[in-house]
C-alpha cells in the first residue's frame, strides 16, 4: 500500500538492527489502514486474554441452559440477545475470540512448523528427497484447503480438535512451496557460494544464511495465515464439522443461529460481524508487513 | 496521471456490469400448475431409491406408498391395520398360519391384475435381497413358508407363532414381478431399475424423477380402489429444500402447500400466519438417553437411577415448546398395551443425590461421554441440558457429536458403547413386541439396543408374549415388561415429540397416523379446495 | 500428480472410524443385512484390494456409489457439476469484469477517495466470511426486501429446460424458456454475487498493484511523452502487462472458489458438488467424497494449465521462452 515506496534493496545485514527496527515502525506507522489492522488485532488478544473477567454470565460460554429467557432480542440486560437455550450471544462472542486466537494460532505454527523444514530441505538438499516433497506439496496444493479439509474431517468425526488436525495438514504445503522457492534463490546469491566455498556445513548454511532471509515472507504469510486460518475453522464449524456445542465458537455460533434467521438475526449477525473484524485485522496487518519487508510478492 | 477519458469506459463498463447484474434480478410470479391442483411439497429429504424391498425412511416410505399398495395398510390414531390388497385375512389359534384373501379388481399401473403370485414373488424378493424391511419377518418368514392357494389367495406359514406378524405386513408392498424382471439388469432382480421406477398399483405413478431436485408423482384417476375425494390432488411435487428458512419462506408465499421439518420455533411462528394450519398430534417417536448398562460408570444401577432423577424433564417440554408429551413407560402412548408406570423418573434432586450417595461415586467428580447425532438441533439441546442438570451432582457431561453411522458404530460393542446416547426410535409396527424386543439381549449393539440391558426375566417374558395369539393373555406380560424395564433404569426416558407439519389451509383430508415416521404424510386422502 | 490425488482421497476416506455398510442398510436393519451390503460393495475386502479396485474403477469411469442414496457417484457427480460449473463461472466473470476495471480505477486514480473505497471492499472481501455474507444478503434482500428468492436453483414448480448441455442457463437459451431463465437468473443473483466477493477483491488488488507498477514504467511515461492518450496506454499497454499476474490471480481463484463453493452451496441450497461433498461428509458417505476431492482437484489442474497457456497468448517473451 502507501509504505510501498520504502524500498528495502540492501540486504539485512547492512543495517544496525535496532535502527533498522525503528525504520521499519516508521514506515509501518505510517499507513493508516496497517495502524487500523494493528488495533483490531490488539484488541482482539486483549479481548481474548481477558475475556471471562468482562463478560457478564461467563457460564454461559460453558453450556449453562436457562430457556426460560432464550431467542430474546438485544436488551440492557443482553446486548446482542439471547441464543437459543437462553445464553447471552454477547458473552459467547466474546469468549469466542480466544477460541479462535487458538485455532488461528495453533493451526498456522504447526502448519509453519511442519512446512518450513521441508522446505529447506527440499530447496537446499534437492535431489531425489526434494523432488518427492515438492510432488507431495503438489498433490496437496490441488485441491482447495477447504475441500481437503472437509474430508478429512468427514473421516475423522466432527470436533474442533479434528478440525485443527485437518486444517494443519492441509496448510503446510504452502509453506514449503514458499521456503523452497526462497532457498532455491538464496542458494544463487553470492553470500551463500561464499560460505560454501569457505567450507561451511549445511546445517550451518541453513541456519545462518537461509533461515534468517526466509524469515520475512514467513512472516508475513504467517500474519496472512492467521485470519485465513480463522476463517477455515468457523467455516468447518459453519457446515457442522468443527467446534461443537458448548464451545463458543464463532462460525458454529453462526451454523447454529441460521435456523432462527430472519426472527432471530441477532443469534448469527454478530458471531458473524466478529469473524469479520479479526480477519479483516489480521489481512490489514499482514498487508503491511508485506508491503514493508517482501514488497515484490503476490497474493 | 490524470487519464479523462478512460473514465467514461470505465464507468460504463461498470454501469454494464450492474445493469445485467440487475436486469435479471426480478423474481418471476409463481404460478400453479393448471387446473390439476398439484400439491408442492418442500421436503428436507431426498428420495435416493423408492425400491420397496430395499429401503425406507420418511421420504422413502411417502413416496413408496403413493406408488405401491400393500396387503393392508396401517390408518388413522390410534392406528389401525386396514384391509387394502387383502380384503379379509385369517390367522390359525398358534399364530404360526396367516391366509390372506386378495380383491380381485386391483391392478397394477401397467394394466396387470394383483395375484397372489405377485404377492408371493414380492416377499420372496424382499427376503432375498435381505435389505429394507427385510429385517422385520426374516426370523420367522423363508420364502418356501409363502404358499399360493389360488388366484387370489395367498398363505404364509412362519417357522414359530409370532403374534406381531400382521403388524409388519403394511410395509411390505406389492410389486409387478413381469415388469420388474422384464427390466431386470444381471439378475438383479430389477434393483437398478426399481430405484427411481414403479411397479406398483397404488394411487400414484411417477411423473418426473429428478434425483436430488424434486420428485413429481400423479394421481391414477382409475385408482382400483376408488378416490376418498372428488378434490383429490391431481399430482404431488416432492420438492427437496434443505433449508428451513428457505422452506418457510416458500409456505408463507404460497409456493409450498406442505413444509416439513421445521424447528419448534419456527412452527409457533407460521402458525400465527393467516393461511396456514398447523396439524399438531403427539408421536410415536420416543426420545432417550440410553445408558451403557453393562460399562462402568454407568453399570452401577445407582449412579443411573441418579441420573435418571436429576434430568429436567420438563426442559425436553420446553425445548418444544410445550408440543411435546413426557414418557410415561418405556413404551409409547400409541403402542398397543401401554401403561402409565407408577413412580416413573421425574426430576427429583433430594432423590438423585440419594442414589449417587449409594453409588461408587458419592461424590461425583467424573466425566460421562453425551454422544448424540451432529446436526440434530434437538439433541443438541438436550445435551446441555445435560450439562446444566448433571452439574448438580458434580457430574461433567463431554458432548461428541457423532454421524449417524459413527454413532451406530460406537453402539455396537458393550466397550465402546458411550454412557450415554441420545436416541430418537420411531417403532415400526404399533404391536408393544416392537418395542418390547428393543430390550431383548437380541438387540445389543443396534443403535436402540446401545443400553447392553441384562434382565434374564425380561427377556422370558418378552420371548413369550411374542408367541402367544391372544391379545388378553398378553397384556398382562406386556405390562409387567414395562415395570420391570423401567425400575431396572437403563435410559433416561424422555419424551414424544409432536409430530407437526406447516400446511396452507387449502389442503384438506389430511389423515394423522403416528405410526408412520416424523414428517411422513399418506398423500392418498389429501385434497385441495381452494377458496 | 493424478495418483498422488487418487492416493490421498483414498487415504482420508479410509480412516473413517464408522461403518458405511450399516449406513446403506439403515437404522433397523439386523446384522445379516448389513453383511450383505458388506459384500455387494467389497467393503469386507483387505484395504490393499480396495484401492486395487478403486483404482481399476476410476479408469473405467466407476467412481463408486454413494452407500446413503445407492447411486453411482459418477452419475451423481453429472448431476451436480454442470450446476457449480455455472455458479463459479458466473462468478469468476463477475469477479473479472468489475475486478479488473476497478483495480484499473484504483490505480489511475491512486490515493483518491476512488482508490481508498476500492481497497477497503477489497481487504473486506478476502475477510468476510462467505456463508455469513450469503447469510446476511439473504436477511437483507430476499427476506427483508423479498427482491430475490432465497435459495434454491429455480423455482418450486418451475420445470427445468429439457437437458442439452446440462448447464441451466444455456439450455433455457437454447430452447427459448425465458421464463425458466429469468427464473434461473433470480436464483443465481445471491449466490454469485457471494461467490464473488473474495474473488473480486484479490482480482482487484493485484490488478492494482500491477497497474502502479507498469505505470511507472519508462516506456510508458515515453509512451504518454510521445502523445498517445492517457485512455489508449493504459488500456492498451499496461493493462495488458498487467494481465499476467491478474491472471495467475484468476486462476488460482477458480481453484479457490471450487472450494468456496462449498459454503456458498450449503447457504444457498444450490444443488451443486459442494452441496452434495457437504451432505456426504455429514453422513461418512466416503465414495461421493472422494469423486468431489477428485473433480475438484482436476478442475484445478486444468484451470492452471489454461492459465499457463494464456501466458504465452498474453506475453510473447514467454512464448519465445518456451518455444527455446
Amino acid at each position: 500500500m502507501s509504505a510501498r515506496v520504502l524500498s528495502l534493496e540492501q540486504p539485512a545485514e547492512r543495517l544496525g538492527a535496532s535502527r533498522e527496527l525503528r525504520r521499519y515502525v516508521r514506515a509501518y506507522a505510517r499507513s493508516a489502514s496497517s495502524m487500523a489492522g494493528l488495533v483490531i488485532v490488539a484488541v482482539f488478544v486483549v479481548v481474548a486474554g481477558i475475556g471471562p473477567w468482562i463478560v457478564p454470565y461467563p457460564e454461559d460460554a460453558r453450556g449453562a441452559v436457562h430457556l426460560e429467557r432464550k431467542l430474546q432480542p438485544p436488551s440492557a440486560a443482553h446486548w446482542l440477545g439471547t441464543d437459543e437455550v437462553g445464553n447471552d450471544v454477547y458473552t459467547r462472542v466474546i469468549l469466542g475470540a480466544r477460541v479462535s486466537l487458538q485455532i488461528g494460532l495453533i493451526i498456522t505454527v504447526v502448519a509453519a512448523l511442519l512446512g518450513v523444514p521441508l522446505g529447506i530441505v527440499a530447496g537446499h538438499v534437492g535431489g531425489r528427497v526434494g523432488e518427492t516433497i515438492m510432488r507431495v506439496t503438489d498433490v496437496f496444493l490441488s485441491v482447495p484447503a477447504l475441500v481437503l479439509a472437509l474430508a478429512v474431517v468427514g473421516a475423522l468425526g466432527p470436533s474442533i480438535l479434528n478440525a485443527m488436525i485437518a486444517l494443519s495438514l492441509v496448510w503446510w504445503p504452502g509453506y514449503v512451496r514458499l521456503v523452497q522457492a526462497k532457498t532455491l534463490a538464496l542458494g544463487q546469491e553470492t553470500f551463500v557460494e561464499a560460505a560454501r566455498a569457505s567450507g561451511a556445513g549445511r546445517l550451518r548454511i541453513v541456519l545462518v544464511h537461509l533461515l534468517p532471509n526466509c524469515v520475512s515472507p514467513i512472516v508475513v504469510k504467517g500474519s496472512m495465515d492467521m485470519g485465513a486460518a480463522i476463517l477455515a475453522a468457523a467455516s468447518l464449524g459453519f457446515i457442522g464439522l468443527g467446534a461443537q456445542p458448548p464451545y463458543p465458537e464463532w462460525g458454529a455460533m453462526i451454523s447454529h443461529g441460521r435456523n432462527y434467521l430472519p426472527t432471530w438475526w441477532w443469534y448469527s449477525a454478530f458471531p458473524g460481524l466478529a469473524i469479520y473484524l479479526t480477519v479483516l485485522g489480521f489481512n490489514l496487518v499482514g498487508d503491511g508487513l508485506r508491503d514493508l519487508l517482501d514488497p515484490k510478492s503476490l497474493a | 496521471m490524470k487519464t479523462p477519458r478512460a473514465l467514461p469506459l470505465v464507468l460504463l463498463t461498470l454501469t454494464l456490469t450492474l445493469v445485467t447484474t440487475l436486469a435479471v434480478a426480478p423474481a418471476p410470479a409463481f404460478e400453479r400448475v393448471g387446473d390439476k391442483k398439484i400439491l408442492v411439497f418442500a421436503g428436507r429429504q431426498e428420495v435416493p431409491t423408492i425400491d420397496p424391498s430395499v429401503k425406507y425412511d420418511w421420504s422413502i416410505r411417502m413416496m413408496q406408498q403413493a406408488l405401491y399398495d400393500a396387503l393392508v395398510k396401517y390408518v388413522g390414531n390410534p392406528p389401525e391395520i386396514v384391509p387394502w390388497l387383502a380384503e379379509r385375512w385369517e390367522v390359525s389359534a398358534d399364530a404360526r398360519t396367516w391366509t390372506f384373501h386378495l380383491v380381485k379388481n386391483a391392478r397394477f399401473h401397467n394394466g396387470d391384475p394383483v395375484t397372489a403370485e405377485a404377492v408371493r414373488w414380492s416377499f420372496a424378493r424382499t427376503l432375498k435381497l435381505n435389505q429394507g424391511p427385510a429385517w422385520m419377518l426374516s426370523d420367522f418368514l423363508k420364502e418356501d413358508g409363502i404358499k399360493v392357494v389360488n388366484e387370489h389367495t395367498i398363505q404364509f406359514t412362519l417357522g414359530q407363532p409370532y403374534a406381531p406378524f400382521l403388524s409388519f405386513v403394511p410395509w411390505w408392498y406389492v410389486m409387478n414381478p413381469r415388469q420388474v424382471l422384464a427390466n431386470e439388469q444381471g439378475g438383479d432382480l430389477g434393483q437398478k431399475w426399481l430405484t427411481d421406477n414403479a411397479a406398483g398399483s397404488g394411487p400414484f405413478k411417477i411423473k418426473r424423477w429428478q434425483q436430488g431436485v424434486l420428485y413429481e408423482i400423479e394421481a391414477v384417476e382409475s385408482y382400483w380402489k376408488g378416490w376418498p375425494s372428488k378434490d383429490h390432488v391431481g399430482g404431488v411435487i416432492l420438492k427437496l429444500v434443505r433449508e428451513s428458512a428457505v422452506q418457510r419462506a416458500a409456505l408463507l408465499r404460497g409456493e409450498a402447500d406442505i413444509v416439513e421439518g421445521l424447528s419448534a420455533d419456527d412452527y409457533d411462528q407460521v402458525a400465527k400466519m393467516p393461511g396456514i394450519a398447523v396439524p399438531n398430534f403427539p408421536g410415536m417417536t420416543t426420545f432417550g438417553f440410553k445408558l451403557n448398562t453393562q460399562k462402568a460408570p454407568t453399570s452401577d444401577a445407582n449412579l443411573r437411577k441418579a441420573i435418571v432423577h436429576a434430568f429436567d424433564y420438563d426442559a425436553l417440554l420446553k425445548i418444544y415448546n410445550g408440543n411435546a408429551v413426557l414418557q410415561t413407560s418405556p413404551f409409547p402412548n400409541a403402542t398397543r398395551g401401554h401403561i402409565a408406570v407408577p413412580g416413573f423418573p421425574r426430576q427429583d434432586l433430594a432423590r438423585a443425590k440419594e442414589f449417587l450417595a449409594k453409588s461408587a461415586y458419592p461424590n461425583g467428580g467424573i466425566e460421562l461421554e453425551y454422544v448424540y447425532v451432529q446436526g440434530l438441533e434437538e439433541e443438541r439441546k438436550m445435551g446441555l441440558v445435560l450439562i446444566d442438570n448433571l452439574g448438580k451432582l458434580n457430574l461433567k457431561v463431554k458432548m461428541v457429536p457423532l454421524t449417524w453411522p459413527n454413532m451406530v458404530a460406537r453402539g455396537s460393542k458393550v466397550e465402546s458403547s458411550p454412557d450415554l446416547l441420545a436416541v430418537f426410535t420411531t417403532p415400526v409396527s404399533t404391536d408393544p413386541d416392537a418395542v418390547a424386543y428393543q430390550y431383548h439381549k437380541n438387540s445389543w449393539g443396534k443403535y436402540y439396543g446401545s443400553h447392553f440391558y441384562q434382565n434374564a426375566d425380561v427377556w422370558g417374558l418378552i420371548e413369550r408374549a411374542r408367541t402367544l395369539a391372544k391379545w388378553e393373555e398378553r397384556a398382562p406380560l406386556y405390562a409387567d415388561i414395562q415395570r420391570r424395564i423401567a425400575a431396572d433404569a437403563p435410559e433416561v426416558f424422555g419424551m414424544l415429540a409432536n409430530r407437526r407439519w406447516g400446511m396452507r389451509d387449502h389442503v384438506k383430508g389430511f389423515v394423522f397416523s403416528p405410526v408412520r415416521f416424523t414428517g411422513e404424510v399418506d398423500l392418498y386422502p389429501l385434497a385441495i379446495v381452494a377458496k | 500428480m493424478l495418483f498422488g490425488l487418487l492416493c490421498l482421497t483414498f487415504a482420508i476416506s479410509h480412516v473413517v472410524p464408522g461403518d458405511p455398510a450399516r449406513l446403506a442398510a439403515g437404522p433397523d436393519a439386523n446384522e445379516s443385512m448389513v453383511q450383505t451390503l458388506r459384500a455387494k460393495y467389497g467393503l469386507d475386502r483387505p484395504l490393499g484390494v480396495q484401492f486395487v479396485r478403486y483404482l481399476g474403477g476410476v479408469a473405467t469411469g466407476d467412481l463408486g456409489q454413494s452407500l446413503r442414496s445407492r447411486n453411482a457417484v459418477l452419475d451423481d457427480l453429472l448431476r451436480y457439476f454442470p450446476n457449480t460449473f455455472e455458479l463459479v463461472t458466473l462468478a469468476l466473470l463477475l469477479a473479472v469484469v468489475v475486478g479488473v476495471p476497478l483495480g484499473m480505477l484504483s490505480a489511475v486514480y491512486q490515493n483518491t477517495w476512488i482508490d481508498h473505497v476500492t481497497r477497503v471492499v477489497s481487504v473486506s472481501g478476502v475477510a468476510l466470511p462467505a456463508f455469513w455474507l450469503g447469510l446476511m444478503l439473504q436477511l437483507l434482500v430476499a427476506l427483508h426486501l423479498g427482491w430475490l428468492p432465497l435459495g434454491g436453483r429455480l423455482g418450486l414448480t418451475a420445470a427445468p429446460p429439457g437437458p442439452i448441455t446440462h448447464l441451466l442457463f444455456v439450455d433455457a437459451l437454447l430452447r427459448g424458456e425465458w421464463r425458466t431463465f429469468a427464473d434461473a437468473a433470480a436464483h443465481a443473483v445471491l449466490p454469485v454475487v457471494t461467490l464473488c466477493f473474495p474473488a473480486l477483491a484479490s482480482i482487484m488488488r493485484v490488478n492494482r498493484a500491477e497497474m502502479l507498477e507498469t505505470l511507472r514504467q519508462d516506456y510508458i511515461v515515453t509512451a504518454r511523452a510521445q502523445g498517445f492518450s492517457g485512455f489508449r496506454v493504459v488500456t492498451r499497454y499496461a493493462l495488458r502487462n498487467a494481465m499476467i499476474p491478474t491472471l495467475t490471480m484468476i486462476g488460482l481463484r477458480y481453484g479457490w472458489m471450487l472450494g468456496g463453493t462449498v459454503l456458498v452451496e450449503t447457504v444457498f441450497d444450490w444443488p451443486g458438488i459442494g452441496l452434495y461433498a457437504v451432505n456426504a461428509a455429514v453422513s461418512s458417505d466416503f465414495q461421493p467424497i472422494m469423486g468431489v476431492t477428485l473433480v475438484i482437484g482436476l478442475n484445478f489442474m486444468l484451470a492452471n494449465l489454461l492459465v499457463d497457456l494464456a501466458y504465452g497468448w498474453l506475453d510473447p517473451r514467454i512464448r519465445r521462452a518456451s518455444v527455446r
